[in-house]
């Protein structure tokens, strides 16, 4: 009985040759670990060059987007001062002319 | 297509009603006039210039809420070296437009001394003012102002004195202090 228990483990832990390609196989899955870590990295670096100019593009546009808009808004306010100016001098005038024939 | 058709003529009944018809040759007056001022402001763009004005300032608060009510604001003003430039048909044919019961002349005063014709014309619906029309002809200057929308002309005469706009005194004289007042703005802009 004690016998056959070592055997078994005499021939459980009998030196065994590697299965043949055993240590190409070992070589290409490290390699290919390495490539897949050097392919995130460069996937990460790419997605935060590519989300810094979208943040950097967005900002140029929208900072155009406002100033053009300002621009626009200040001219709108300058025609309507005049606009205005223009209307409120002529009814002045007229009010006036009136008041002088009534008087 | 039927259906759609009273659709479309009844979205743009508004617009046609307030459509004013300008005088068919002021185009060509550009060409003639010594100074030529010419604003249109559409809804679109009262609402962008009303953004503009301060609601911390007295004047400007003021004509913000005057401007709220309009719909556009339309202004012609050709200034001339020589008398008679334009055409009187033209300036009567513009007149008729305006005709009651829309339409009534609130005031009309003619100078046959200075040749100066104003008139005050207002459009009116449902007892509310909806338009204003500002003629005003001399030998050497003519003005068309056309305003859609809500608003008096008194309210607009009352601006002088406001955002740069002169205070007329009686005989049409600029009022000093307003000029002064008036240039001191121009000034800090």
């Amino acid at each position: 009985m004690m016998d056959d228990f070592e055997k078994q483990i005499q021939q459980a832990l009998q030196r065994k040759d590697p299965s043949p390609f055993f240590e190409a196989r070992v070589l290409a899955t490290v390699r290919r670990d390495a490539q897949a870590r050097r392919a995130r990295w460069r996937m990460w670096w790419a997605s935060a060059v590519a989300a810094s100019l979208l943040i950097v593009t967005g900002s140029a546009w929208q900072y155009q987007k406002i100033e053009h808009e300002r621009i626009a808004g200040e001219q709108a306010k300058a025609r309507l001062e005049l606009a205005l100016k223009i209307t409120s001098v002529k009814l002045q005038k007229i009010s006036h002319k009136v008041e002088q024939i009534e008087n | 297509m039927k259906r759609i058709l009273p659709v479309v003529l009844l979205l743009g009944l508004p617009l046609a009603a307030q459509e004013i018809k300008m005088p068919p040759g002021l185009d060509k007056l550009a060409a003639k006039a010594s100074e030529v001022v010419d604003v249109n402001l559409d809804g679109a763009l009262l609402q962008l210039a009303s953004k503009f004005l301060s609601d911390k300032d007295a004047d400007e608060a003021h004509v913000k809420q005057l401007v709220g009510g309009l719909k556009g604001i339309f202004v012609k003003s050709f200034e001339f070296d020589e008398a008679n430039q334009y055409s009187q048909a033209d300036i009567e044919e513009f007149r008729a437009q305006f005709r009651p019961p829309a339409w009534s002349r609130i005031v009309s005063a003619r100078s046959k001394k200075n040749g100066e014709n104003s008139e005050i014309l207002l459009k009116t619906d449902n007892n509310q003012i909806s338009g204003l029309v500002v003629i005003v002809t001399e030998p050497k200057e003519l003005t068309i102002v056309n305003i859609i929308g809500n608003i008096r002309p008194e309210d607009l005469r009352d601006l002088g004195g406001k955002m740069g706009i002169p205070k007329i005194d009686v005989g049409g004289a600029v009022k000093q202090s307003d000029k002064k007042n008036n240039d001191k703005k121009e000034d800090e802009k």
